[in-house]
Order: structure tokens, then sequence, then C-alpha cells
């Protein structure tokens, strides 16, 4: 049954009904927008939950396809033409496809399931609620959209759909200074989209045209596209012209390592690697606690599956040459992450850091080029997906009732609020990759990865280990042990709309700790085909 | 022989997960009856435990295994899970469900005041499970799933009264402190999983490989995992460098001290080592530093102990003193010594913690030189606590006596070094524990207050415990070598040293002596004059390494924090403000050029005209 329907696009432009309806609502109606939204967060994590149920396990590929040619350009082709070639047609062609792999599975469930999350803990959200909404399904749009994309322009613009909407979603509700941190935010995106867009059009290109066999009415049509399953094919068959010395065309060895570096860079800037972090710790304090869920819950996670979907799969060995420096730069993140974490007074920054820190892990995974090691990397976006967003969730119940969340200020909160506390805790220990709870797996799985290939890195990387512990205690015990302020003795304990995501993101980060087959099982062939692929 | 019981073993953990599950739904509400459910089910698993122990002891050998639970695999690698049942681990399972028992009973009457009672028994039964799931793993990726979680039950109930600064400390220290420890096992982990065949972590398989030398790997490799997995359980058991933490952990509930940081958790490194032991015999390197740092960490911790005047922070002490004595026994390679005293020490030390938790619930003090006079008022407490002291201090027949004396024999005839070091650390432990009796039970009551018997769920465990404390010995003395036997399956030789014998009561007796004697009737003079011998200091400030570590490592790593925290916000970021600054800069001078003078124009044109021509030239000459 799922075949029939266009399960994708489904999921990815379910949260416009959401929008169409809120448009039709006054703004002063709070209630009935808030509900809108949550009833359409939950319907598409209903589709959601529908595709992983429909997946199958067993396959590597691509599945539930969508392809729809969009627009067909043609191009001038004695400009273009090399000389002798001159009877051949151009065009540019865009298509709109859409596919669904290991990889986007997990990534797209957990933003499914994160958005719902964020969109039940936005009742703190005092102003504008409509705005607020409808600007906040559309980022879900966007980063669904991001996940399904085949096709690197209609990547990049699911990408970009996502900076808007987060622009105005910082810079209007976020805290005292959101409005210079929505302006650092845009401008480092924009760098990084601008880094992008020339990486993918030289991509196209080179390795993104296939011909088209003429009739005897039209002639061949050599056409340009930017359907990653093209460029795949081209770049991988030694036989195209993309690898043949003494064309036009040729993508030479150089040419390769200089692409793999601007999207290097350009998911850099969004994961973040030292030392393009600066950014996202003004989005981390000044944006609203619901968007960080989003943002490092979500966001970060799309510079990760950026450079695993086009850095690494397009140039496998590109990215082994740089094994090396990402294991290094995976280090530094976790390290200097963890250390700035430890003297940070506000608590929405030592989460900040902390994000840093286990995005360090991700690219140690990644470094490793094995099983084990990709395994971990992917492992560790959706557990620090889940993690990131029960914290900031927690975060958000804790500054509505204190008015801050500075380490200095805040103590003792075991007493007046146990149960926000106790999840604090739980959150807390899964960060620090406790047993049992979603982060020891990833932890474990990309250090064992990492560990075939660089042992010494690898070892120095486990430090980190400790230092996650000596911050996260040190945060966690702050606001929760030690005496009570005055001030915070007559506190209200959580709300049903708070209890309830922090218990399913509980659920979900113990479920993934403890049985661990439910999120690997569908990534499984899928990693195992990408490493084939690297000859690792 | 029939398996019956060891096949359903795996439900000895589950049913305090049960009680955990359901303490945890039912929160508050379940104040008065939240004990029956976690002594309920805590019960079910000792009947369970015993009915396991009984078919061990009448069966084979043979271990029984379950792993086919296929719990994470990436690419054809698949980890598995399952449980194991030897005689070990049936030992270790009726120690661990017997003492918990006894604590779930004990704690009853203890906690009965404390409105987080519910949350207190749910983190007892947690830290059940835990520690039973870690004695019944069947790989070391198992174990140390199981390692962390009793590790995060120890933090949990050290901050139990988490409003106290000092309890919050405690809990954050000791599980800093064992992470480090931690890692040392993963990096061990990490290793084992690449070296051994088809990335086996199978207890089973490293018995295996290591005991034949099956496999091809270079000696110093083995010396490092067995030396990374004793850095773990280094962690874990209190051994110096990284005993920092358990004298803190007193921080506690006195019932948990007795559970987790006296007879069952800290054991588990002791047990981590006999687990793995074939790798650590594989590296005689590995043995030497098992058997020396064991050997240091009883005499420094012994020595440590006599100078303090907390009550629990004493008997903490003296744990960290007696698992040095086991680590020392495994590391000459007295296997059997090395269990067979972790078996006696768990129920002795729990009598007297549990002793101790008695008096404190009397008097509502720690401090021994304010109590005093307890022997007249608290008889059961007092003659139990009495008769755990003998066996701690190695009085024979107690329990102690046999097990100290079976690791002093096997270091008379391996390294007499060691046996010195042990004989000394075995006069010191008979000294403190003398001090201790007398300053807080005899003489008169410095208290203010007159202590009253606890109750007969506190002191009926304290008997039980007592009565073990006096026979748990006679399973393994110089005469009868069965548990030798039963543990190892070899046949072990009969053992009987008379000089070790002799000279190891003799010590005791002395230290017994000498103690009674300095801590007479006028111990408060003498008291005074004590604190101002600096050798005096130097122990009561416990080696100031507490100070020594704030001072190389806390203040370092926090300094390092605050400079790098400057170079983000300053230099890192400093950069991008730069560039920002340039392009906002350029665009301004952009700007003022076009101001609609022809002649501004034209200059423009001629600058940019003479930079072409330049670069044109430029590139025929480079």
């Amino acid at each position: 049954m799922l075949e029939h329907l266009p399960i994708l696009s489904l999921i990815t432009f379910s949260p416009l009904i959401g929008i169409l309806i809120l448009l039709f609502i006054p703004g002063q109606k709070g209630k009935a927008i808030r509900w809108v939204a949550i009833a359409t967060t939950i319907l598409t994590l209903l589709f959601s939950a529908w595709l992983y149920i429909g997946f199958d396990n067993s396959s590597s590929g691509m599945q539930f396809n969508e392809e729809v040619k969009f627009l067909e350009i043609p191009l001038n082709s004695e400009l273009i033409a090399p000389p002798g070639t001159a009877s051949i047609d151009y065009a540019y062609e865009f298509k709109y496809i859409m596919g669904v792999d290991g990889l986007s599975l997990a990534l797209v469930f957990l933003t499914a399931f994160v958005s719902l999350m964020a969109a039940l803990a936005s009742v703190y959200i005092k102003k504008r609620w409509k705005t607020f909404y409808i600007l906040f399904l559309l980022l879900e749009i966007g980063i669904l959209g991001v996940f399904f994309a085949r096709d690197l322009i209609l990547f990049f613009i699911f990408f970009e759909i996502t900076l808007i909407p987060m622009f105005f979603l910082i810079g209007i509700w976020g805290f005292n200074d959101r409005e210079r941190a929505a302006n650092k935010f845009i401008i480092y995106n924009g760098v990084g989209s601008a880094i992008m867009l020339i990486a993918i059009l030289i991509l196209i290109n080179t390795a993104g045209f296939y011909y088209v066999e003429g009739s005897e009415l039209v002639g061949d049509i050599l056409r340009y596209t930017s359907d990653t399953s093209v460029i795949t094919d081209n770049l991988f068959d030694p036989q195209s012209i993309v690898n043949l010395e003494g064309t036009i065309f040729h993508l030479n060895d150089v040419m390769k390592s200089f692409i793999f570096i601007m999207l290097l860079i350009a998911f850099g800037i969004k994961l973040p690697i030292f030392p393009f972090h600066t950014w996202m710790l003004k989005v981390h304090i000044e944006a609203p606690p619901s968007i960080v869920m989003i943002h490092s819950g979500l966001l970060l996670k799309m510079g990760a599956y950026g450079l695993i979907r086009f850095g690494v799969i397009l140039f496998p060995e590109q990215a082994k040459e740089w094994a090396f420096v990402l294991a290094i730069l995976g280090i530094i993140n976790i390290l200097y992450g963890a250390i700035l974490a430890f003297v940070q007074n506000e608590f929405r920054l030592i989460l900040a850091y902390s994000s840093i820190s286990h995005m360090g892990i991700v690219l140690l995974g990644i470094a490793a080029f094995n099983e084990a090691g990709m395994q971990g990397a992917i492992y560790q976006l959706v557990s620090h997906g889940l993690i990131s967003a029960l914290m900031f969730l927690i975060v958000g119940s804790i500054y509505e009732r204190t008015q801050t969340t500075q380490l200095d200020e805040l103590g003792g909160l075991a007493k007046s609020i146990p149960f926000i506390s106790g999840i604090l805790l739980i959150a807390g220990m899964a960060s620090l990759g406790l047993p049992g709870l979603s982060g020891f797996i990833s932890e474990f799985l990309a250090f064992v990865g990492l560990f075939e290939t660089m042992p010494v890195v690898t070892v120095v990387g486990t430090l980190g280990i400790v230092l996650t512990a000596v911050y996260v205690l040190r945060g966690v015990l702050k606001i929760t042990f030690g005496s009570l302020p005055v001030q915070y003795t007559k506190m209200n304990e959580a709300r049903l709309i708070e209890a309830v995501p922090m218990i399913a993101l509980v659920t979900f980060i113990l479920l993934l700790g403890i049985y661990p087959a439910v999120l690997i099982d569908p990534m499984q062939e899928t990693i195992l085909s990408i490493i084939t692929k690297m000859g690792g | 022989m029939e398996t019956v019981f060891s096949q359903i073993a795996w439900l000895i953990p589950l049913f305090p997960l049960i009680a955990f599950i359901i303490l945890i739904a039912i929160g508050k509400q379940g104040n008065k009856w939240s004990s029956y459910i976690s002594i309920g089910f805590t019960l079910l698993s000792f009947i369970l435990a015993f009915l396991v122990l009984i078919e061990r002891l009448n069966g084979t050998m043979d271990a029984y295994t379950w792993n086919e639970f296929d719990w994470l695999s990436f690419g054809d690698i698949s980890i598995k899970l399952g449980f194991e049942i030897n005689n070990l681990n049936a030992m270790m399972l009726i120690v661990v469900t017997l003492v918990s028992l006894l604590v779930n009973l004990y704690s009853k009457a203890y906690m009965k005041d404390d409105a987080r009672i519910t949350v207190f028994f749910s983190y007892i039964s947690l830290f059940t499970f835990s520690m039973l799931g870690l004695v019944i793993s069947v790989n070391l990726l198992e174990l140390y799933i199981f390692w962390e979680l009793v590790g995060v039950c120890s933090f949990l109930l050290i901050g139990f009264w988490y409003e106290k600064e000092s309890a919050k400390a405690a809990a954050k220290k000791a599980f800093i402190v064992t992470r480090i420890g931690d890692v040392g096992l993963f990096i061990a982990i990490l290793l084992l999983f690449w070296y051994m065949p088809n990335h086996s972590l199978d207890f089973t398989d490293i018995h295996n490989a290591f005991s034949t030398n099956s496999i091809p790997i270079e000696a110093w490799v083995v010396t490092l995992i067995a030396i990374l997995i004793f850095v773990g359980a280094m962690g874990k058991s209190g051994q110096f460098p990284l005993h920092t933490w358990l004298p803190d952990a007193m921080e506690g509930p006195t019932p948990i001290s007795a559970l987790i940081h006296a007879a069952t958790m800290v054991a588990a490194g002791v047990y981590l080592v006999a687990r793995t032991y074939d790798i650590f015999l594989a590296s005689s390197i590995a043995m030497e530093v098992v058997a020396y740092v064991g050997g240091f960490t009883a005499i420094f911790a012994a020595t440590i102990a006599i100078a303090q005047n907390d009550f629990k922070r004493i008997l903490a002490y003296s744990t960290v003193s007696q698992l040095g004595y086991m680590m020392l026994a495994l590391g000459i390679g007295a296997y059997t010594a090395g269990i067979f005293h972790l078996f006696t020490h768990a129920f002795f030390k729990a009598l007297l913690f549990l002793g101790a938790g008695s008096v404190i619930h009397a008097l509502h003090k720690q401090d021994i030189r304010e109590m005093g006079g307890i022997w007249k008022s608290m008889k059961v407490t007092s003659w139990t606590f009495v008769i755990g002291a003998l066996a701690l201090s190695g009085i024979p027949p107690f329990s102690g006596f046999w097990s100290k004396e079976a690791i002093l024999t096997e270091a008379y005839i391996d390294n007499k070094f060691l046996f010195i070091i042990g004989i000394t650390a075995a006069f010191f432990t008979a000294f403190y524990m003398t001090r201790l009796f007398k300053l807080a039970f005899m003489g008169d009551s410095r208290a203010g207050n007159a202590p009253k018997e606890s109750p007969f769920v506190m002191t009926l465990p304290l008997i039980v415990l007592c009565v073990l404390a006096i026979i748990a010995g006679f399973v393994f003395t110089p005469w009868t070598s069965w548990l030798g036997e039963w543990l190892t399956g070899d046949v072990v030789e009969e053992h009987t040293n008379w000089i070790v014998m002799i000279i190891s009561i003799i010590v005791a007796l002395a230290g017994i002596v000498l103690g009674w004697i300095m801590f007479g009737e006028q111990s408060k003079s003498s008291q005074s004059h004590n604190t101002r011998n600096w050798a005096y200091k130097l122990l009561e400030n416990r080696y100031y390494i507490d100070e020594l570590y704030h001072w190389i490592i806390v203040k370092p790593l926090r300094g390092l924090g605050l400079l790098l925290n400057a170079i983000d916000r300053f230099i890192v970021d400093g950069i991008v403000k730069l560039t920002a600054n340039i392009m906002l800069g350029t665009g301004r001078v952009g700007t003022s050029v076009q101001n609609g003078q022809v002649q501004t124009y034209g200059l423009v044109t001629l600058i940019g005209f003479i930079i072409i021509i330049a670069a044109m030239l430029g590139r025929r000459y480079f």
C-alpha cells in the first residue's frame, strides 16, 4: 500500500496542512493555534512511523523513490560545446527526486519526533503565536526535505528553507540579544551555503550529465542534472568523461579534494567543527528553548548528514585521505568543548559546548571508515538529538520557573521540583554516556570503530569520557543538589504538557540504550554499502 | 548433575529490577510499604541464589552459560548478552543477595523517618539489580554496562541527602574518580575486542585464549590489557591512587556504606581481576603491579585509619586497606585466598558498618571523640561489633583470621617483602580497631544523651552477620582446603604454616594491647598531645592527597578552561568579527567612492588601469 503513495512528499509537506489551517485562525486564539500545530506534528510523526514500519531493512538502496521532472533549461550549445561536438544539444534539467535509505530514515523519524516535542514545549512562547507556529512548521518542512532530497539543488533549496524561519524564530522570540544572534546565525550559515552552492555547481558541471540518444528529428542531447544518482554513477565510473583525462570535463584528484574540502567547510559550519562554532553558542543562549531543541537536536544533524551523504559517499577516496584530519578535528571538538563547558556559568552555554563535544564523536565515527564507526556516528546523531532536545526542554521548564539558568543563582531544585530534577539527572547521565541510555551505544561504537584504524587518537578521545562526566555533573548537581535558595521554595512541579514530552524523550533514550536494534537494523545495510563502496 | 536453578538464574537480578520499577512508579504514596516490596523481591533473589549455590555445591565444575541475545551488531560482528553461572559467581550471588537482604531489612528501621524512603529503596533495588547483573555477566562488555550502573547507584546513594553540600561533593567525586578507572577498563575492552579471535569478549573465550596462549598477541599488549583492566579495578575498589572517593562516600546513609562501600560494589574490582585472571597470569609484570599496588594500599590506608576521628571514615579506610589485601593476594597468585578474603570481609565489614549505623542512629553523632559509654547501654550492638572488630583484626577463630592468614602464608612463601608489608598492615589494623572501640564504646558517655539499643529489625541483621563473621572462615582453613578446590577445580594442598600463624596472632594481639594502653582512660589528654605531632597531622590529613589532586589536577584544568574560554571569546570569535569588520569597511570605502564626481571616477579608473597593467607585467616575470 505504501508503494502507491508518495509517502515521502506526504511526510515532508504534511506540516503545510497545518500552515494552511493556521492561516485561517485569528492570531489571538492562542490555544487553537497551539493545538493545530501540535496536531500537525503528530500527523507528521504518524506518517514517519508508517514509513518506519514499511521500510525494508534488508535493502541498502533508496526506497520509496519519487521523481518528477520540474523544468528543463536549454543551454547555448555553441558557447559551451567542446570543439567537434557541436552537433549535441545541451540542457539543464531540474528534477524533484526524493528517496529514503537507512541513513535518512533514522534522521527523519528523529525530526518528526523532536518537532512534536518542541511543539509541546512551545507553550512558553508568549507572543505572536500564529507567526511562530507557521515559521515552526515551515522549519520542519525544510529539515524533512533535507533528509529526503536526492537532488543536489533540491537539497540546497530545503537547506535554505530552514535558514529563514530559523532567522525569524531567533530574532523575534529570543532573549535580550536575539537580533545579534539571528544576524550571526544567518551570516555564518549564509557563508556555509554559498560555499556549498559553489561545490554543487562544480559537481553539476563536471559530473552531472548524461547523454540522451537523439532520434532522427532531434540530435543527441547532453543533459546536465543535479541528480545524485547520476553524479554518483559518473564519479565512480572509470569510463565516464569525468574521469577521462583530456576532456574538458576532467575532474582530477585535486579538484575532487577541493570539492571535498569545500563540502567539509560548508557542513562543518553547521555541525559545527572548531573553529566555526561561535555562531551556535549565541543561538543556544538567545533562541527560545523550544527552538534550541530543534536547533541543537536537528539542525546540527543536517551538517553531519550532509558531510556523510555528499562528502563521504561521493568522495570516499578523498574522505579517506582526510580521515586523520577528521579524527583530529573530532578530538579537538571533544576536548575543547568539554573543557570549555567545564568553566561556564550559564547552563545553556554548558549545553552548547557539550553539543560541540558530542559532535566530535560523530567526526570520530566518520573518520573510522568502518561499519562500527559509521554506525556510531549516525547513532550519535539520533542519540544526541534526543538528549539535547530533552535538555532544552528542561531548560525551558526551569527558566519559566526561575527566570534564570545561571548556575550561581540556582541550587537545590530537587527539593521543590523533584520530577524535573530527576529528568535532568537522567538527561545528564545520558549525556555522559551511561550504559543503558542511548549515548553509550554511540560512544562505544565510535570508539570501537576508530580504535581499529587509529588507536592512539582513540585513547586521547576517551579522555572525553572523564571530562564529560566532570562538566555534566558540575552543571546538573549545581542546579538540583545543595541547599535551595529561598525564592525557589514555592514552585510548581511539571505540568502535564511538560511531563509528557519529558517522559516520551526519556523513553526513547532508554529504548535506544537498551535495545539498539530498533535503530541499527534499518540502517545496517545502508552503512554496509557505504563502507563497501569505500573499499573499507 | 541437573542445572535447573542455574538455568533460571537470570531471574536473580530481575527480581530487584521489578522492585525498582514498582517503587519508581508508585513514588511518594508508597512511603509506608515500599520497604516491604524491596525486601520481598530481594528475598526472592536470595532464595534463588541459595538454591543455585546448593546446586553448584553438588554439581560439576562446568559453568552454565547462555548467551543468545543479539544485542548490538555492526558489520558481521554481533555482541551478545547472556549470563553465566560458575562457582565463583554462585558465591558472589549469595554474598550480594544476603548482604542486600540484611541491609534492606536494617534500612527499614534506619530510614523510617526519611521523607524519601521510597526513593531510597528504589535506589537500593536498582543497585542490587546492577550488582547481581555484574556478577552473572557473560562477557566483558556486559560486565562494563553493569559496572557503570552500580557506579551510578553508588553516586545516587552517596548523594541521597542531596541538600548537604558535602554529600553533593562526595557523590560527584565518587563518580568522577571511579570514571577515571572506568576509562582504563574501557580501553582494555577496545584492545581485547580487536585482538580476540572473532572479536569475542566472552569470559570463557578470554579464559581459553589466554590460558593456552593460543592467540597471536605481543607480550606487551597482554601486559597493557591487564594493567588497564586493573586500572578499572583500582577505581572501583579504591586502590591507591584512586582511593580518595571511598572515604568521602561515607556521606551516604550508613546502610549504603555497609552494602555498597564495604561488602559488594567495592569488591567488584577484586571480582573483575579474578574474572579475567588468565590475562593477569599471562603477564608477570601486571601481576607484580597488582601485588604491589594492593600491598601499598593495604598499609597506606591502615596508617590513615589510625588518625581519623569519624567513626565511618575509620571503617572506610579499613575497607580500602582490606581491599588492598585482596589485590595483594591476587597479585602474588593466591587466587583462592584473595576471593576467600573478599567473602569473609563482606560479612564482617558489613557487620561493622551496620554496627556503626546502629551507634550513629542512637547518638546522632559520628565523631568518636564525642562518643563513649555505649558498651553499657547497647549490648547487642557492642557485642556484635566486638566480634566484627576481632574478625577484622585477625584474631582466631573468627573468619578474618583465616582469610588474612591464607594471604599472609602465600606471601610468606612467595614474596617476603610483601609479607612484611602485610603483617605490618595487620598490626595497624588491630591498633586502629582497638582505638576505635576504646574511644567509641568504652569509658564514660561524652555524647550527652543516653543511647538506647536499636530495634530488632536493626539488631537482627547484626546478629546474622555476626554469626557469619564467626563461622564463614571455616570453609578454608589450613586444614580444610575445600573452598580452593571448589573455586579453581584444582586440588589445593593444605597450607599449614605455623610460623605465619603465630606471627600474625602475636602481631594482632600486640596491636590490640598497644591500642588499649594508649587510648586508656586518659584518652582525652593523649589526643591533645598527639595532635601536635607532625606525623599525626600528616595521617590526620590523609597524606594531603586530596589537596595534592586539587592543586595538580582540578586547578590546572580550571585554569586551562578559563584560558580557552578567553581564547574562544576574543580570538576565535574575534577573527570572525574582524573579517566582518573588514568587509564592512571595504563596503564603506566603496560607497564613499561613488560620490557622483567625475574626477573621482576617473581616478578610480586610472588606479584600476594601473593595477591591471602591473598584473599583466607581473605575470610575465613571475
